[in-house]
């Protein structure tokens, strides 16, 4: 019987002297910046000054590319993904991207030729193609979308 | 109650507050902050404490299986904190040392005297 | 001990609840005393008040104006507010990214407008790919960029916390990336600081794999970690995502944040990544703000996410 409550007493114990083994400290927090640069980043606060409301919603852009031609090859926007993954063109040929999707997308080549303005919703984008290859594109927002237009002679 | 069963039950009871210690240690200095994990380590050193005080004045058998149940349970999430992950929680070696290192030999200890003690009887009962 | 025969006796089923019971009841003793514990030593340590506490806000998408959420500068007002509601000053505010949901300058000017209306002593801003849909973010530079390095990065000191800021939106490939330059500045940046210093770094894009097929990675975070590996408190923070997520590797623990705009779908739950329209009265539960808070000698901070009231 003894035993066990020395056994006992020593668990409780240990426990006890595991929390509160650590020293208090003492030090006040400083909260002054200090910037490798020089420069300080980032804006500074208005310590004290009233949130200012605003209840209007910002507008949202739509870029609307001139009327492609009639002959235009076109790749449509949906459920982030480009459709039809792959499209081939003659050489000269002109395609046109239309964002279907309520979220923007854009057009970036992955070699950099062409690079869309952001699309906003029912968006059109064209570009013509004056040599022939592979041009792999991807969405710059999402660039997980991803697809290739292959350009023939 | 045979000298090698007393022992038994202070071994047992020992490497279960020891493990429960060391998990009650790490949750008290910073491991409480970890989502999913703290939980369980409040969970293991609160359970493991019960059933050591428990085995220490008497209890029944099952108590030896629960035993083995959390520091078998406690032995497998430490294997996969280092290997997949546990509830995207993961560690590399045997860090924090030397918790880490005092807990699994205290759960391995665990499970040995189950196993002993599940040894111990079956030759108990072939005497008849 | 006897062994109990293979039917038990009402008598013996009594014994072993009573057994079963004292263990339950020990057990919830026993936890609350290592709570209690927990929390006394935390409040020893603090003394007063933690070494560094701030708030994250993120995704505020100001322009956007979908069925998900009608009027995202309404709520991002309300995280302001609930920022500003706090009980305390935070020792900064960071904004991890997509401030704007299309780069327009009228967006920009509105949402550091609106910025202006925190009151802390800095706010701090990470860009997200919406900041530089078409310009490989000179707008956002324009409005944000003062005394950043490169694309936007940058880093701080404060009550002893080292603090990285990292752009990992521009030149997107699938993941998010981070790019030689900049990299090599964070092992410049770090380099002289002892492993014991804690450190914080904050992205758009999470720096771990959360989910790599809709792009929730960076592509060259593993280099960047590489770096921190020898510091004992390392804390990521992130948006991108729109909701709250964590992940724990050794000594890194990295954290997503929830946006002010509208949810996202969790991981791999449908096609693609796109806004959830969520039943009436139910948006503003998954948007939200963060308090952070460090206190000295704790390698992990202590987070609580504050949903839009």
């Amino acid at each position: 019987m003894p035993e066990r409550v020395v056994l006992l007493a020593a668990a409780v114990a240990v426990v006890v002297l595991a929390g509160c083994s650590s020293p208090p400290s003492g030090t006040s927090p400083s909260a002054t910046l200090a910037t490798v640069s020089g420069a300080t980043p980032g804006m500074p606060g208005m310590s004290g000054m009233p949130s200012m409301p605003n209840a209007q919603a910002g507008t949202s852009a739509s870029v609307t590319a001139p009327a492609a031609p009639v002959t235009g090859d076109a790749v449509s926007i949906d459920n982030f993904a480009f459709v039809p993954a792959t499209l081939t063109v003659r050489v000269g040929s002109t395609v046109t991207w239309t964002n279907h999707d309520e979220e923007p997308h854009t057009i970036a080549a992955s070699d950099g030729s062409f690079h869309s303005p952001g699309m906003g919703s029912q968006a059109t984008y064209s570009h013509t193609f004056p040599t022939a290859g592979k041009f792999d594109y991807i969405c710059s927002i999402h660039p997980f979308m991803h697809a290739t237009v292959v350009v023939t002679q | 109650m045979t000298f090698a069963d007393v022992m038994t039950r202070i071994g047992i009871a020992a490497a279960m507050a020891v493990s429960g210690i060391s998990h009650a240690y790490l949750y008290i200095h910073g491991y409480q902050h970890i989502p999913t994990i703290g939980a369980a380590f409040i969970l293991q050193a609160s359970v493991s404490f019960a059933v050591a005080v428990l085995i220490l004045i008497g209890g029944p058998g099952w108590l030896r299986w629960a035993a083995a149940v959390v520091a078998g349970g406690a032995l497998v999430a430490f294997v996969l904190s280092r290997t997949v992950g546990l509830f995207g929680f993961s560690e590399r070696g045997w860090q924090p040392s030397p918790h880490a290192a005092v807990s699994v030999v205290a759960e391995l200890l665990t499970v040995g005297l189950w196993v002993a003690y599940l040894v111990n009887r079956r030759r108990a009962d072939a005497r008849g | 001990m006897t062994d109990a025969p293979h039917t038990m006796s009402r008598r013996q089923l009594i014994r072993h609840s009573a057994w079963f019971g004292a263990a339950v009841g020990l057990a919830v003793v026993g936890g609350e005393v290592i709570s209690h514990v927990a929390g006394t030593a935390e409040a020893a340590r603090v003394q007063g008040r933690p070494t560094l506490r701030f708030a994250q806000v993120s995704d505020s998408h100001i322009g956007f104006s979908g069925k998900a959420n009608p009027n995202v500068a309404g709520s991002f007002d309300q995280a302001i507010d609930r920022i500003n509601s706090l009980g305390y000053v935070p020792d900064f505010v960071i904004h991890t990214g997509d401030l704007t949901h299309l780069s327009t300058p009228e967006q920009f000017d509105q949402v550091k407008q609106m910025l202006t209306g925190l009151r802390a002593p800095h706010v701090f801003t990470v860009p997200g790919e919406h900041d530089s849909v078409d310009d490989a973010g000179q707008k956002y530079r324009s409005a944000f960029g003062a005394g950043t390095r490169g694309d936007g990065w940058y880093s701080f000191d404060i009550a002893g916390v080292h603090v990285i800021a990292l752009v990992n939106t521009l030149n997107l490939k699938k993941l998010g990336h981070l790019g030689v330059e900049q990299l090599e500045f964070v092992a410049k940046d770090v380099a002289a600081l002892p492993d014991d210093t804690p450190i914080i770094v904050f992205s758009h894009i999470p720096l771990f794999a959360m989910y790599p097929d809709w792009g929730w990675a960076t592509d060259d975070a593993a280099q960047t970690l590489s770096y921190l590996r020898r510091f004992s408190s390392v804390t990521c923070l992130n948006g991108h995502v729109h909701q709250v997520f964590s992940k724990t590797e050794g000594n890194v623990t990295f954290y997503s944040g929830t946006t002010t705009a509208y949810p996202l779908p969790r991981p791999g739950d449908g096609p693609a990544p796109k806004p959830v329209t969520l039943p009436a009265g139910k948006l503003h539960d998954a948007l939200g703000i963060r308090e952070v808070s460090y206190i000295r000698g704790q390698n992990a901070l202590a987070l609580k996410e504050r949903t839009l009231q």
